[in-house]
């Protein structure tokens, strides 16, 4: 039964850019050279090209002369449920959609965004590991995976606007952008929302908070649940309406971003004319146009380096700009890693895979990639845009007792005002 | 039937045959693709699709196959890449540039073009041998691509093995009678014709596909393909 729900997903959105996809792969299994659960794990069934295996066999199966053929010839077989609960897990715990493997195919396969969709069938057909299943749920009841819940949620605002002495305007018709911070700002790195708080009065951004709409994470979207996906989004669109704002600003979150900015349009209707932007980004634009200036050299000391997060660099485009700051911070200590920008390693914990607990054994062994090239370099300090990133580097660093430190960029940004 | 009867038949009606097997199967492939339908992208872009494209393709056919410090992945696995390249630079060359191979075009499509000096060709075949003898042996190694090899697999790789290995044999008068290996070499051709419709050496046609697509993705995000 619950295999039927897949299949059919599965059909549905094999439309041309699916199909033609899938039979663009030559089965040269290139992708998996690309994978970082594959690198650091060595499981083949790991390899990109297997994520989408199911997918895959539905296509010829359902579409193709030769897949029906197969069939009847008992070459090929029928998809099970034990197919789908073996697929849950691979699909969910190994990866973090991070489209790293589209960079190596030598047909230019959009695998991360395919494997979305084999994850969209896995919540159809009920096939959500349990963790992750856990935590969307709680964000359909309570508003945030992380028990960030209206009341603790105005605590938590509250008290970081004591504690760092920041204003954080709230709920204010008139604002321009409307700032929704992540849960896991809001419970985990608090000092990141001062910070950013900083950062905005001081470009003089006409800015808001919303009660409605206060969290930006999107675990219905790391489950693959289009319903789920809009649900949380919609919250979002309903909420900078009924303000009346230009634009939402993402702050260090990177799959919502990927979400509102990149996907949202081809899923539901949009707002007209309301803007997505992420602060990686605008940090880039303030720091461009002088609305806000840095202190050179802030932070030159030991070796600091930066992390592409997966969905705000490589998928999200804000490459450039976290650098433009770093070359003002800290210009002689700041060095790049490598592979890096487009083509560089995820942390691993994306994708959902932070919230799973099984994968945290291989969670680890992936981090275990990005601590060499960590390595590599030397570096004392690590900065990134993004939290989910963050939760990983901090919990990973703790994990390994590695002598570095885990920062936010914004963070970083605020302490460096002038 | 003796080899003279076997050549007139293979290059004669067997040839059309296989013609019109791939031929009119690719055109199947290709129309069953586009009328799966095609959603329109609503995301408002931020760079150029047609940008990302153009780089898309660049990379894809000049840089890519052949210069090895553009992808860091290639440190990983460069036997493959040099051979996975090197096989299909050679294939390319043999089947527009070698001079026989220019004359068959030329009787199909009515017009021809100046082709590269046999020896440089000869060396390419002889490379391009080389090449799918270790992507064979990659493959029935490696554990990734142990997981993803079927049948099918195998045969892609034989049928292209077979004319490449017979037209070698053939140029270089390995064996005889000539019109013997002849014979062979272009059954194995019409063989692989036949096969490519069924299979996944189709991606000549579908590349243009997963391409485009990724430079288009990357290009509306302005980020390097």
């Amino acid at each position: 039964m619950k295999t039927q729900h897949a299949l059919n997903t599965f059909v549905e959105e094999t439309g041309g850019w699916v199909a033609s996809q899938l039979e663009a792969c030559t089965r040269c299994g290139i992708c998996a050279e690309a994978c970082h659960f594959y690198e650091a794990t060595g499981n083949p069934e790991f390899a990109p090209v297997w994520k989408v295996e199911l997918l895959r066999r539905t296509y010829e199966q359902r579409f193709t002369a030769g897949g029906k053929l197969k069939l009847a010839l008992g070459i090929d077989r029928r998809i099970t449920d034990d197919d789908i609960t073996h697929w849950s897990k691979i699909v969910y715990e190994a990866c973090t959609m991070c489209n790293k493997c589209a960079m190596v195919c030598p047909m230019g396969i959009q695998l991360g965004p395919i494997i979305h969709g084999v994850r969209t069938a896995m919540s159809n057909a009920g096939a959500v590991p349990e963790d992750l299943m856990a935590a969307v749920n709680k964000q359909v009841q309570e508003g945030s995976p992380l028990g960030a819940t209206q009341a603790v949620w105005e605590q938590r605002i509250e008290w970081i606007a004591d504690e760092w002495e920041v204003e954080l305007p709230k709920d204010q018709k008139g604002a321009e952008t409307l700032v929704v911070f992540t849960s896991i700002e809001i419970m985990k790195f608090p000092d990141n929302i001062a910070a950013i708080a900083r950062i905005l009065h001081k470009a003089g951004e006409k800015w808001t908070i919303s009660s409605k709409g206060r969290e930006v994470v999107n675990f219905g979207f790391y489950e693959g649940s289009t319903e789920r996906t809009v649900l949380f989004m919609k919250r979002l669109f309903d909420a900078a309406q009924e303000l009346g704002v230009k634009r939402i600003m993402v702050t260090e979150c990177g799959h919502a971003y990927d979400a509102l900015r990149w996907t949202a349009a081809n899923m539901m209707d949009v707002p007209a004319g309301l803007e997505i932007v992420h602060i990686a980004g605008m940090l880039g634009e303030y720091v461009r146009s002088g609305r806000i200036k840095l202190k050179r050299g802030a932070f030159d000391d030991g070796v600091i380096t930066f992390h592409d997060a997966c969905k705000i660099q490589r998928r999200g485009s804000h490459i450039k700009e976290p650098r433009e700051v770093l070359n003002i911070l800290a210009p002689n200590s700041f060095k790049e890693m490598s592979p890096n920008k487009e083509q560089s390693i995820c942390c691993g914990g994306g994708g959902g895979v932070i919230a799973i607990k099984e994968a945290d054994p291989i969670r680890y062994a992936v981090f275990g990639l990005k601590m060499k090239q960590l390595q590599d370099i030397g570096a004392t300090t690590v900065t990134m845009t993004c939290s989910n990133c963050r939760l990983q580097f901090t919990d990973s660093v703790q994990h390994f007792g590695l002598d570095v430190k885990v920062r936010g960029l914004s963070q970083m940004v605020a302490e460096a005002l002038e | 039937m003796n080899w003279k009867d076997t050549l007139e038949f293979a290059r004669g009606p067997f040839f059309q045959v296989a013609l019109i097997v791939f031929v009119g199967g690719m055109a199947y492939r290709l129309m069953r693709v586009l009328l799966l339908g095609w959603s329109r992208d609503r995301v408002p872009s931020k760079g150029s699709k047609l940008g990302g494209v153009v780089i898309a393709y660049l990379k894809g056919i000049i840089i890519w196959p052949f210069v090895p410090w553009v992808k860091n992945t290639f440190s990983k696995k460069p036997v493959m890449y040099l051979a996975g390249g090197l096989f299909h630079l050679g294939l390319f060359v043999i089947i527009f540039f070698g001079t026989p191979h220019m004359l068959v075009w030329k009787s199909l499509l009515g017009l021809g073009w100046s082709t590269l000096p046999t020896p440089i060709v000869d060396w390419l075949a002889a490379v391009t041998l080389v090449a799918l003898a270790t992507l064979l042996i990659n493959r029935l190694v490696d554990p990734v691509l142990k997981l993803i090899t079927g049948p099918a697999e195998v045969l892609n790789w034989l049928f292209v093995f077979l004319p490449m290995l017979t037209g070698y044999t053939m140029t270089h008068h390995l064996l005889n009678p000539y019109e013997m290996i002849f014979s062979l070499h272009v059954l194995a051709v019409d063989i692989l014709l036949i096969w490519i419709p069924f299979s996944r050496i189709s991606h000549f046609i579908f590349y243009f596909f997963s391409k485009t697509i990724h430079g288009a993705q990357f290009g509306k995000r302005a980020v390097t393909p």
